[in-house]
């Protein structure tokens, strides 16, 4: 058997211990109930909400894509633009990079006086907390593209537009996926804490109603719900990086110019 | 693909280039004076540093020199023109993310040229170029050498009168430079394009070219013209008959000195 086999195993019996430690230390006795409610007693909670669940998931999923449009959208889209030109650079990057210091949370208060307890204070807040982290991480991504690829396409003639289309966005297409899978994990996680501190719905929404109420069982469900979401995202973004993995890997063994 | 008249001639006469580096002025070339006819295989040698390659990026109109005049078939060079000029890099300067086909249609595609007459000029340059078989490989799944043929052909596709390169062999093996070498002389010889090789294979631009232009140590003058005068198609075996010896060392004597 390899190693990667073995490890593999290793890795599910470990699992599989977790979760049966999560059912065995409530019902011994050993951890309140409050603290840690057994598995089986989260997933009964889960499966008899199911129709509340699956409301407020809705409305949490809603305001993560529109965030996401925003933050990874616009991330991506001035992180280009910063990072393909020197003048954008030395303009605005020192700014961002400042910015970045400051903790968006503290501001969600305003946000939410200025937009209400709705939706829109989440996506607002959502999008602020993923846009920094994405544009920055696309910019110096564009900054570390092979020069020489851009002297090549002008020898063809290639317009300043043309560089950008048909060079840029392409070379940094590996950058731009890890700034997405970035920027989206913040996101989910800035729509999921907005709503825990102030709101009407969602799923935030619901695991601080029911700490409030004390029922831990559907606490617990709820968070399952938000980690479940959070490695779906991961899987999507993982599967799209698969795809540029030929190139991407020659690009990195530094194939594609010279010094 | 064949180019006849003065449309392949290089005239450039007083050049010279200077730039800022750290806030001190440094002088890269001084006065080059050049006329290369159509269809004539000119090569450039010189010690590292002497600014060869950039004389190369300013025939190619991609850096504006500080002075001094360059004129390709007649008319002036006031940017990359890739109708007159094609340029081949040193080691593959293809896009990784394109397929062969697709990285030798590319200067096509940037003028906007039918999908059909890209896609039949650019597997019709693969041919030339001996690589039928792989314009859906991608360059990672291509050899050094097979990425440089795929570069020559990129530089083909739009049958420019000029074909300027840049040391283009000088990261491949030996066994492969001098396969390379062989295949460009071929190539040459069907296309009679005028080309202008810059390397620092003293044997390379004696085996390859008509002239062999020998540059200084910084900033760039030209030291002297060497008409090589071996008779064509040059074999392997030339290279130790004592013309080829003796050039070789009439080259070797004044970059050293």
């Amino acid at each position: 058997m390899s190693i990667k086999r073995k490890a593999a195993i290793v890795r599910y019996l470990l699992v599989a211990g977790l979760v049966a430690l999560w059912e065995i230390l409530p019902r011994a006795g050993l951890v309140p109930e409050l603290f840690l409610p057994p598995l089986t007693k989260t997933l009964l909670a889960a499966a008899g909400g199911a129709g509340d669940l699956a409301y407020h998931l809705g409305v949490t999923l809603q305001e993560i894509l529109v965030s996401m449009i925003f933050a990874c959208g616009g991330g991506i889209i001035s992180g280009l633009v910063l990072g393909a030109s020197l003048l954008a650079r030395r303009l605005f990057l020192p700014l961002m990079s400042g910015l970045f210091a400051v903790p968006t949370v503290v501001l969600y208060p305003l946000f939410t006086a200025w937009f209400g307890i709705g939706a829109e204070s989440k996506i607002v807040f959502a999008s602020a907390y993923g846009f920094l982290p994405t544009l920055l991480g696309t910019a110096a991504g564009v900054q570390t593209i092979d020069r020489h690829l851009i002297v090549v396409a002008r020898s063809m003639g290639a317009t300043r537009f043309q560089q950008i289309a048909r060079v840029y966005v392409p070379a940094t297409i590996p950058t731009v996926l890890s700034s997405l899978r970035l920027g989206g994990a913040l996101v989910i996680v800035g729509v999921v804490v907005a709503e825990m501190l102030t709101s009407t719905a969602g799923i935030g929404f619901l695991i601080s109603k029911y700490r409030t109420l004390l029922d831990s069982p559907n606490v617990f469900a709820a968070i399952l719900l938000v980690l479940a979401l959070a490695i779906a995202f991961d899987l999507l973004v993982q599967l799209l990086e698969r795809r540029t993995v030929g190139w991407r890997h020659a690009m990195r063994s530094g194939t594609a110019g010279y010094a | 693909m064949t180019t006849a008249g003065t449309l392949g001639n290089v005239d450039v006469s007083d050049l010279s280039h200077t730039y800022a580096a750290k806030g001190q002025k440094s002088k890269a070339l001084d006065s080059i004076s050049l006329n290369v006819e159509t269809g004539r295989f000119l090569s450039i040698v010189g010690p590292s540093g002497c600014g060869k390659s950039s004389l190369l990026m300013m025939l190619a109109g991609l850096i504006r020199p500080t002075s001094g005049s360059i004129r390709v078939g007649g008319r002036p060079m006031e940017g990359p023109d890739p109708s007159r000029i094609g340029v081949v890099f040193q080691e593959a300067s293809l896009y990784p993310w394109l397929t062969a086909q697709s990285n030798v249609e590319f200067p096509l595609s940037l003028r906007g040229v039918d999908k059909k007459i890209r896609q039949a000029r650019a597997l019709e340059a693969l041919a030339l170029v001996g690589l039928e078989g792989f314009a859906n490989s991608y360059p990672h799944e291509l050899s050094g050498g097979m990425k440089q043929r795929v570069s020559i052909a990129r530089g083909l596709v739009q049958d420019p009168p000029i074909l300027l390169m840049d040391e283009p062999f000088a990261a491949l093996d030996e066994q492969t430079r001098i396969t390379m070498g062989d295949e460009l002389l071929r190539i040459w010889d069907k296309t009679r394009k005028t080309v202008i090789f810059v390397t620092h294979g003293l044997s390379e631009a004696i085996y390859l070219s008509d002239e062999v232009i020998v540059l200084s140590g910084r900033p760039g003058r030209i030291l002297d013209r060497v008409e090589v005068d071996l008779p064509r198609p040059r074999t392997l075996e030339m290279m130790s008959e004592p013309r080829f010896v003796a050039l070789r060392e009439q080259i070797w004597r004044q970059i050293k000195s």
